[in-house]
């Protein structure tokens, strides 16, 4: 049988070791073929055992009655025949062929004349009597029949004694029973031959039953696994009336609710973005007059009645504020409807920061390593993010107070990093101010919309890269933009169109 | 010399206030509001606009259909009104013919820039100067072909045909070719052709350089005149 990969993933149960050097199997398959095989296994030796003995005792007894009626039927008709004088001498005995007679039965003899006198049927015979237990010849002495299993010459034997009529000879009939043994160990093996055979069948049997268990729970899996992958519509199949199949029916039922919460999320997500999108994009005609009238009203400014001039200042600032909101809600409302595409190009890190830092933020110290740091990356979302880090900076803390940091030391990853002086964040919203709309001291309305590092998350994540923020030691905020040193492979094939 | 300025932009708040901005920076504005009205006036008017303003998004006829229209009879220098920057929008309308785009919003200021540098090309007083002085005289040589500065014409060595490039194209072609073998970081091309300080969109370069290729090379796919140098610029063959 295969283990193959897949059955190894069901549910460890716990049982065997891990330090075990031998790795046992533990899944169903093998559980089930261990049960039935030793099942089979126990119960082929409980019949195989059974069986021997029984047989053995009944094949034992069935050579004992055949013998005990033979030696009967000789101690009465065959040595009377012979008509031996009483008190025969030994050489009566052999003489009279008795021991040719029995032997032609396939029976050796030994006839005991008493007083130590013998005659053999075969030499081998020459110990059998003082062999015998000490019971067996008393027993013949008080004219019974009496019986042995001995073992003569190597061959196990049955030996009979009984007295002959007159009581002047002793007959002990020595039969050859090792056909016996051979019987029992013919039905041994065949025994152990079907005990193989049902063996092979319990596990084929295990087999075929596992894999109608396993089956269905392989279907789920897989299914789970196309649900896990976004596939919604996946269900397990339901094909029994079985538990599994009530689990079946249970399991599609909870994907029908899951997938249509999901599906109602996604739809009032979209229409939500929807709504934002369409709401920016009415709004920018509009800001656009807005912004070229500001730009002129500001060159005019000096000129204007003083019981008005604050307000335009204000209004202008105003227009400046609204602009920044509506094409931040517009440049996320892109991000939302995928409609992004990074282009990638050789970029030298150092230069473009420090062109960012003089046009953005010329007061930021910025100091770049001594070696050029390339990348394939995609520039005008680097200045993006950079200018956004910038901007947040520059609204918090002073513009001497921030500093910009290139390294590209580590092997794999490069950190650029704007920190400065300001109040920093509290330690529990930090991992809030890459959320969209944050703010993280809401009595602080600023010039900022709160969708600064929303944005430049969105945009290191277009580059498989991502932003961190953390609290520097002695006060302030740091902001980390950590990007793959080389983003092209970060990317999916065909999301970036390089240049 | 007050510069006359075509300004086709449907929103009649943005077409008004555009227009006082250009009239307060001290150029005649002439305005349309729609695609095909503006290539009307623009076909119409004696003397012919120094300068189109062009908004992407018009109706009957989009921005990009009339610049490429306008470009089949003219080199006037078009600049783009586009709602983004960073769409393939952009890289369209510099396809189409245009020069130089503009993002809305935008400031007046910033607009008035772009237009004062578009007008600035090809008009003889170039930031990089001593270019027109020093090659008044002798024509100018680019493998075969031959550029009068002066003349503002291009021809291929053994025809007097005339190559039409517009003033950005040819303002890139001289700057390449006084300067074989050298390479030209787009950078340096954006602020010496397009007079942008910092943070200009190097998209620009690349179109123009590809749209002149197109009319220069014999083979725009192989370049032998204009070479790219990857992650650095571009070179003319020495």
């Amino acid at each position: 049988m295969r283990w193959a990969p897949a059955e190894m993933r069901w549910p460890d149960l716990g049982i065997g070791r891990p330090s075990l050097r031998v790795r046992w199997p533990r899944g169903v398959r093998a559980r089930l073929a261990g049960a039935l095989v030793l099942l089979v296994a126990a119960t082929s030796v409980v019949l195989g055992v059974g069986a021997s003995v029984f047989v053995d005792a009944r094949l034992h007894e069935q050579a004992l009655q055949d013998a005990a009626a033979q030696a009967r039927f000789d101690l009465t008709v065959t040595v009377p025949g012979r008509q031996l004088p009483a008190e025969p001498s030994i050489d009566d005995v052999a003489r009279s062929g008795l021991t040719d007679t029995f032997r032609r039965r396939d029976v050796e003899s030994v006839i005991d004349l008493g007083a130590g006198e013998t005659v053999l049927s075969n030499d081998r015979l020459r110990d059998l009597l003082e062999r015998l237990p000490a019971d067996v010849p008393a027993r013949v002495g008080r004219g019974e029949l009496a019986y042995t299993w001995l073992d003569v010459g190597g061959t196990p034997s049955l030996v009979v004694g009984g007295l002959a009529p007159g009581g002047d000879l002793a007959v002990y009939f020595v039969r050859d029973v090792s056909g016996i043994q051979a019987a029992l160990d013919q039905l041994r093996g065949a025994l152990l031959v079907g005990a193989a055979v049902l063996i092979l069948l319990a596990l084929l049997a295990a087999r075929i039953v596992a894999r109608g268990i396993l089956l269905p729970i392989e279907e789920a899996g897989h299914t789970a696994e196309r649900i896990e992958r976004g596939d919604l519509l996946a269900r397990v199949p339901v094909t029994s009336r079985d538990e599994f199949g009530v689990w079946a029916d249970r399991f599609n039922r909870m994907t029908d609710t899951l997938a249509e919460s999901i599906r109602r999320l996604e739809v009032a997500q979209h229409q939500n973005r929807r709504f934002v999108a369409d709401v920016s994009h009415e709004l920018r005609t509009p800001v656009t007059a807005l912004v070229a009238e500001a730009s002129i009203v500001r060159e005019h400014l000096d000129e204007l009645p003083p019981e008005s001039r604050r307000a335009a200042e204000l209004l202008v600032n105003d227009v400046g504020r609204l602009r920044n909101l509506v094409e931040e809600l517009m440049e996320l409302s892109r991000f939302d409807a995928d409609a992004e595409e990074v282009s990638l190009e050789k970029v030298d890190l150092g230069r473009l920061i420090e062109s960012v830092r003089a046009a953005r933020s010329p007061k930021a110290r910025f100091e770049a390593p001594s070696k050029r740091v390339m990348v394939e990356a995609d520039p005008r979302r680097l200045e993006r993010i950079l200018g956004n880090f910038l901007d947040n900076a520059r609204e918090h803390a002073a513009d001497a107070e921030v500093e910009i940091e290139l390294d590209a030391r580590r092997s794999d990853e490069i950190v650029i990093a704007v920190s400065d002086r300001g109040p920093g964040v509290p330690d529990d919203r930090l991992e809030m101010i890459f959320d969209r709309f944050t703010k993280v001291d809401p009595s602080r309305s600023g010039g900022s919309s709160g969708l600064g590092l929303a944005i430049a998350a969105e945009h290191a994540a277009l580059m498989g890269g991502y932003l961190q923020a953390m609290n520097r030691d002695g006060g302030g905020l740091r902001l980390e933009l950590i990007l793959p040193k080389d983003v092209a492979r970060s990317l999916h094939p065909g999301d970036a169109s390089a240049t | 010399m007050e510069a006359r300025i075509l300004l086709v932009e449907d929103d009649p708040s943005i077409r008004e206030v555009t227009a006082i901005g250009l009239r307060n920076a001290g150029f005649t504005v002439e305005t349309a509001d729609d695609g095909r009205a503006g290539l009307d006036r623009f076909a119409a008017a004696a003397p012919p606009f120094d300068l189109v303003l062009l908004d992407v998004m018009l109706p009957r006829l989009d921005g990009l259909e009339v610049a490429r229209e306008i470009r089949r009879t003219s080199t006037v220098p078009i600049v783009m009104l586009t709602a983004r920057a960073d769409t393939i929008d952009v890289v369209v309308g510099l396809e189409a013919g245009a020069d130089d785009y503009v993002r809305k919003p935008f400031e007046i200021p910033e607009l008035v820039a772009r237009v004062r540098a578009a007008l600035r090309r090809g008009a003889g007083t170039r930031r990089d100067d001593g270019v027109d002085a020093a090659g008044a005289g002798t024509p100018l040589r680019l493998g075969p072909l031959v550029i009068d500065i002066a003349g503002r014409s291009v021809s291929r060595d053994g025809t007097h045909e005339e190559i039409p490039l517009t003033r950005t194209e040819f303002d890139l072609l001289v700057d390449l070719a006084q300067h074989p073998g050298q390479v030209l970081a787009r950078d340096t091309l954006l602020d010496r052709i397009w007079g942008y300080d910092y943070l200009g969109d190097s998209r620009l370069v690349d179109v123009a350089v590809g749209r002149l290729r197109a009319k220069v090379e014999l083979d725009p796919s192989d370049p032998q005149l204009i070479l790219t140098v990857r992650g650095a610029g571009y070179k003319a063959a020495r």
